[in-house]
C-alpha cells in the first residue's frame, strides 16, 4: 500500500513537470496559432500555417515596441484538443492573441472557449454562421467566411446568368454543405430559380452510382461538397455521362485547386464562387502569391486558408499597433475596427458582428501557365454574412439544416 | 483497516497540496486526467474482473455528455434534473447494451462493444436535428453557486477530485466484496461458479451496468469541462485511449487505471509543447512500456528490482 502514496507523488510531480510554467515577459506580444496540423484535416492547418509564416516574415520581429512571438499549435482537428491548446495558450503560455481554428466544429469550440475567457480571437478560415452571428461575443471577430456567403451571390449569378432554374444538389450530409445550400437558396430563389432538389449522403461515399442511376431532371446539377467525396462524384458523374445532359457547377471548395489535376480537363469551365481566387490578378494579390512562392515553393498554390491566415495575423498585429498596448479592452476594439484596404483577396472591412464585408468572386476554372486554376468571372462587391437581408430578421429565422429552407422558391420563406 | 485510512489520508493530501501548488493550465490538465481516470476504471471493472474488453465505455461517457447538452444547454432544464437523467440515461444504455452483451465470450465482447459504439458515434453525428452533428452543442456551462464559479478550473477540479476519490473507493470496496470476488471466479471459470449455484449472468449484467454508471460520471465531468459536446469524445480513438491507459497502468488493481491516465495525459501534454509528432513519441514510450511490463505498471514488480532481487512474475 506504500507503493500507492509514492506512485500517487511520483506521478504528481511529472505532471508538474510537464506543465512546466513559461515566465511573462511584458515586452512580448504572443500570437498563438491554431490550426490542424496533423490528422486528416491537416492540409488546412498546413495551408494556414504557410500564409502566417509569410505574414511573421513581412511584418518582422517588431511590433509597436514589443516583441513579436508566435507559436503553432496543433489542433488534430479535434474540439477536445483544440478546448486543451487553447487553454495552454491561456494559462501557461501567456498569449495575447489568438489565431485560428481553422474547420467548423474547432471553430465553434473556440468561440465556446474564448467566450468564457475574454481572450481576444481572430478565427480565420472556420466558417460556421454562429461564431459571428446568433452565438457572437465581443473579443472573437473573424477574418474568413460564412458558408452562406460566397454562396448568396452564387445563387443569383446561377439563376440570373446561366438561366438555370431547376437545380439538382448533390451534397456531403454535414453542417457546412446545409449552409453554402442555405445562402445558394436565398440568392437563387430571389433572381427567380424555381427549386432546388437535393440529395445528401453520409461523407466518405466511395460509390455514387446509385445516386447517378436516378438523378432527377433539372438544368444543372451542383455538387455541394469536396476533397476525395468530390473528385469521386465527378469521376462517375463523367463516367455516367451525365454532363451530356446537365452541366455540373459546384459548391466553393468543390475546384479546389488541389483537386483539378485529378479532375483534368474536363474541370475546364466548372463554376463555384468563394471570397478567394488563386487567379486573381490584382497587384496585391500577385505580390502575395509571389512572396508566398518565394517562401514556400511554386508547387504550393496558396489556398484561401492560406491567405486568411495570413491576413488574421496582420489584423492581430494591426490591432496592437492601433491600441498601442497589450491590454485585452482596447485591443478588441481594434479589432472589432479593422480595415484591410490592401488584402490579397481584395479590400474588406468587418460589420458589427465582426465578420468581413469583401468581395464574392464567381470563378471559372480555367488553364493559366499550364496549370487549372480558378479565375473570377464576375464580382459582387461588398457580401456582407447577411447577403442583401436584414440582419436581425436574418438572424431571426432558423439555422440552415438538412430540409431548411424549403426546397420550392415559391415557398413562403421567399416571399419576405 | 487502519492502512487504508493513511493512504486515503495520504491521497486526499496529495491532492490538495497539488491543487495549492500547480499553475492553471495544469490543474486543467489534471481534471483530464482524472475524468481518463474515471473512463479507465470503468473499463478496468470488466476487464480486470471479468476478462471483457469493452470499446464503448467512452460511448456511455459521450451519450451521458449529451443529455447534458440537449437537456441542459438547450432546453434549460434545472442543474437537478440534469444531471441525474445524463447518468441514468448511461444506465439505460449500460443495461441495454448489457442485455445484448452478456452471453458473450473475449472477442465477441470487444466486436459487439465496438459495434454498438461505433453505432452511436454514427447517429451522434448523423441526427443533426438532436445533436448538431458535426458542428455539436455549445453553451455546456455550470452555473454560479454561492458565488463560486463552478466552471473554474479549480472549483472544478475540487468537485472532480472529490467524486473520483470516492467512485474509487467505492470500486476498491467493491473488489474485496464477495461479489467482486464472484467476478473473479466467474472469469477463472464460469462454469463452476454456475455449478455452485451463482447467478452467473446476473452478477455479469450488474457489472456492466456498474461500469456505465461510472462512464456516465465521467461523461458528466467530460461535457462541463469541454463547455461543447460534439461527436469527437465518441469515436474510437478516444476508446482505444482509454484501453491504453488501462493497459499501460494495469487494470486488474485498483490504481492501475488512475496511473495509466495521468501518465498518459501527462505524456501528452509535455511533448505536444515541444513537437506536432507527439503521438510517435508517445507510441514508442507505449510500445517499450508494454514490452517490458506486459501487466502494466501497476503490476510490475518494483520492490524486488530496488532490493535487487531476481524479478519473478507477480501474481494476482
Amino acid at each position: 500500500m506504500k507503493k500507492l502514496t509514492t506512485i500517487a507523488i511520483g506521478s504528481a510531480s511529472a505532471l508538474a513537470i510537464a506543465s512546466f510554467v513559461t515566465h511573462a515577459d511584458d515586452n512580448t506580444l504572443r500570437v498563438g496559432v491554431i490550426g490542424p496540423t496533423s490528422g486528416v484535416f491537416s492540409f488546412f492547418g498546413e495551408q494556414q500555417r504557410m500564409g502566417v509564416e509569410l505574414a511573421m516574415e513581412e511584418i518582422g520581429d517588431q511590433v509597436a515596441g514589443y516583441d513579436l512571438e508566435v507559436t503553432f499549435y496543433d489542433s488534430q482537428g479535434d474540439p477536445e484538443v483544440t478546448v486543451d491548446r487553447l487553454r495552454a495558450m491561456d494559462s501557461r503560455d501567456d498569449v495575447d492573441i489568438v489565431v485560428g481554428p481553422v474547420l467548423g466544429s474547432t471553430g465553434l469550440a473556440g468561440l465556446e472557449w474564448a467566450g468564457g475567457s475574454g481572450m481576444p480571437t481572430v478565427i480565420s478560415y472556420s466558417a460556421p454562421e454562429d461564431i459571428t452571428m446568433r452565438d457572437r461575443v465581443d473579443n472573437v471577430v473573424r477574418a474568413g467566411w460564412t458558408g452562406a456567403q460566397p454562396m448568396f451571390a452564387f445563387g443569383e449569378y446561377v439563376a440570373e446568368e446561366l438561366g438555370h432554374e431547376d437545380i439538382v444538389m448533390v451534397g456531403q450530409d454535414y453542417s457546412f454543405p446545409y449552409d453554402q445550400l442555405g445562402g445558394f437558396m436565398r440568392g437563387f430563389c430571389a433572381a427567380g430559380g424555381n427549386s432546388v432538389e437535393r440529395i445528401w449522403h453520409p461523407l466518405d461515399t466511395a460509390d455514387y452510382s446509385s445516386i447517378l442511376a436516378t438523378l432527377p431532371d433539372g438544368d444543372a446539377v451542383m455538387y455541394n461538397g469536396a476533397g476525395s467525396d468530390g473528385i469521386a462524384f465527378f469521376q462517375q458523374y463523367h463516367d455516367f455521362g451525365i454532363d451530356q445532359r446537365m452541366p455540373l457547377i459546384g459548391g466553393s471548395n468543390f475546384f479546389a485547386v488541389g483537386d483539378l489535376p485529378e479532375m483534368g480537363e474536363q474541370a475546364k469551365g466548372g463554376v463555384s464562387a468563394l471570397q478567394y481566387a488563386e487567379g486573381l490578378e490584382t497587384d496585391n494579390f500577385i505580390a502575395f502569391r509571389d512572396a508566398f512562392w518565394d517562401m514556400h515553393g511554386e508547387d504550393t498554390m496558396p489556398l484561401a486558408p492560406a491567405e486568411h491566415g495570413y491576413v488574421a495575423l496582420k489584423m492581430a498585429v494591426n490591432a496592437v499597433e492601433e491600441a498601442e498596448s497589450l491590454d485585452r479592452e482596447p485591443v478588441i476594439a481594434a479589432l472589432r475596427d479593422t480595415e484591410m484596404e490592401d488584402a490579397p483577396r481584395g479590400p474588406f472591412h468587418l460589420d458589427e458582428y465582426g465578420n468581413p464585408v469583401q468581395n464574392i468572386y464567381i470563378n471559372e476554372v480555367k488553364e493559366v501557365d499550364g496549370r487549372l486554376v480558378n479565375v473570377p468571372i464576375e464580382t459582387y462587391e461588398e457580401v456582407s454574412q447577411f447577403g442583401p437581408y436584414d440582419p436581425e430578421e436574418y438572424m431571426a429565422s432558423d439555422s440552415y439544416s438538412r430540409d431548411f429552407p424549403p426546397d420550392d422558391c415559391s415557398d413562403d420563406f421567399y416571399q419576405q | 483497516m487502519k492502512r487504508e485510512t493513511f493512504v486515503i489520508l495520504g491521497i486526499v493530501a496529495g491532492l490538495i497540496l497539488w491543487l495549492l501548488l500547480a499553475g492553471d493550465y495544469a490543474i486543467a490538465r489534471s481534471n483530464r486526467a482524472m475524468i481518463y481516470a474515471l473512463l479507465a476504471l470503468s473499463f478496468s471493472l470488466l476487464a480486470g474482473r471479468l476478462g471483457w474488453f469493452s470499446l464503448c465505455q467512452t460511448t456511455l461517457a459521450g451519450v451521458s455528455g449529451y443529455v447534458i447538452a440537449i437537456l441542459g444547454a438547450q432546453q434549460g432544464l434545472p442543474y437537478a434534473v440534469v444531471i441525474p437523467a445524463a447518468i441514468l440515461t448511461s444506465v439505460a444504455f449500460a443495461a441495454a447494451f448489457g442485455v445484448l452483451t452478456m452471453r458473450a465470450k473475449a472477442v465477441s465482447f470487444l466486436m459487439l462493444t465496438l459495434a454498438l459504439g461505433q453505432m452511436v458515434w454514427a447517429l451522434s453525428f448523423q441526427w443533426v436535428g438532436l445533436t448538431g452533428g458535426y458542428n455539436g452543442i455549445s453553451g455546456v456551462r455550470l452555473p454560479m453557486v454561492l458565488g463560486f464559479n463552478l466552471n473554474d478550473p479549480r472549483i472544478f477540479y475540487v468537485m472532480l477530485a472529490t467524486c473520483t476519490v470516492l467512485i474509487f473507493l467505492g470500486v476498491h470496496r467493491l473488489y474485496r466484496s464477495r461479489f467482486g470476488l464472484l467476478l473473479l471466479g466467474i472469469q477463472e471459470n464460469e462454469q463452476r461458479m454456475r455449478a455452485l449455484g451463482h447467478p452467473v449472468y446476473l452478477a455479469r449484467f450488474t457489472a456492466f451496468v456498474l461500469a456505465g454508471a461510472i462512464a456516465g460520471v465521467a461523461g458528466v465531468f467530460l461535457v462541463y469541462d469541454m463547455g461543447i459536446m460534439s461527436p469527437s469524445p465518441l469515436s474510437l480513438s478516444q476508446a482505444v485511449l482509454v484501453l491504453t491507459a488501462a493497459v499501460l497502468g494495469g487494470y486488474r488493481t485498483i490504481w492501475g487505471p488512475a496511473l495509466g491516465a495521468v501518465i498518459l495525459i501527462s505524456l501528452q501534454t509535455g511533448v505536444a509543447q515541444y513537437t506536432d509528432r507527439h503521438m510517435m513519441v508517445i507510441g514508442l514510450v507505449l510500445a517499450l512500456c508494454i514490452l517490458l511490463m506486459p501487466r502494466g505498471l501497476s503490476e510490475f514488480p518494483w520492490t524486488s528490482l530496488l532490493r535487487g532481487r531476481k524479478a519473478s512474475t507477480a501474481s494476482t
